[in-house]
């Protein structure tokens, strides 16, 4: 598995489980959603979103052969832009999807909650579109 | 035909043989491309661009058709 491919599945797993966290926390109501322990949780689970990716990125650097960890080329390329274009239009998508929660009267940090949901979902459609195309071969 | 795969096929496997067993790492070091790279278009997976097909052509010392054919 290249080194790419790896920090595809490195960012799936990452998002996955620390805004798995935030989100799982405020939507069972372990923390409110409208008092300073949304913030807390939110600046735990990006601090700790970091970490994990730096050491896990550190670990597939060190264990991935040489011949994994050549330049990006142009497959690599495009799989990379493939993957953000699909990204893009589910963000779009999801943005304008923002009108509906909007209309039915949610607080301002409810939006923005959405808002960063939908940012999340963008970044795992990418991650996700990245791994099929990386397994599929383009 | 499987669905998937590209209407060109490839004599690379071949000529890595001929070429005193050349390994996909080496033709990828060869091309400025990853092994996994060199894998998928000798799988007919991935279809290079014209700049990476004549750089594997002349790795071989070969012709773009010789590496290449279309296939209806």
């Amino acid at each position: 598995m290249s080194f790419r491919e790896k920090s595809a599945w490195i960012t799936l797993v990452t998002v996955l489980v620390c805004f798995g966290a935030y989100f799982g926390a405020i939507a069972t109501g372990l923390v409110s959603a409208r008092g300073f322990d949304t913030l807390h949780l939110l600046l735990t689970c990006v601090v700790g979103l970091v970490l994990l990716q730096v050491v896990l990125t550190v670990i597939a650097a060190i264990t991935t052969p040489k011949d994994g960890r050549a330049p990006r080329d142009e497959r690599e390329t495009l799989i990379q832009l493939r993957s953000q274009s699909l990204g893009y239009s589910v963000l779009v998508l999801l943005v304008l999807a923002l009108f509906i929660p909007g209309h039915l009267g949610h607080t301002v940090i409810d939006m923005m909650n959405f808002a960063l949901l939908d940012v999340v979902l963008a970044v795992l459609t990418v991650a996700v579109a990245q791994i099929v195309m990386f397994r599929r071969g383009a | 035909m499987d669905a998937r795969r590209l209407p060109i096929a490839n004599q690379i496997r071949r000529l890595r043989f001929e070429h005193g067993e050349m390994t996909q790492s080496e033709l990828a070091e060869k091309i400025g491309m990853t092994r996994q790279t060199v894998a998928a278009v000798e799988a007919g997976k991935y279809s290079p661009s014209l700049e990476a097909a004549f750089r594997i052509a002349h790795v071989f010392g070969a012709t773009l058709d010789e590496v290449f054919q279309w296939q209806e």
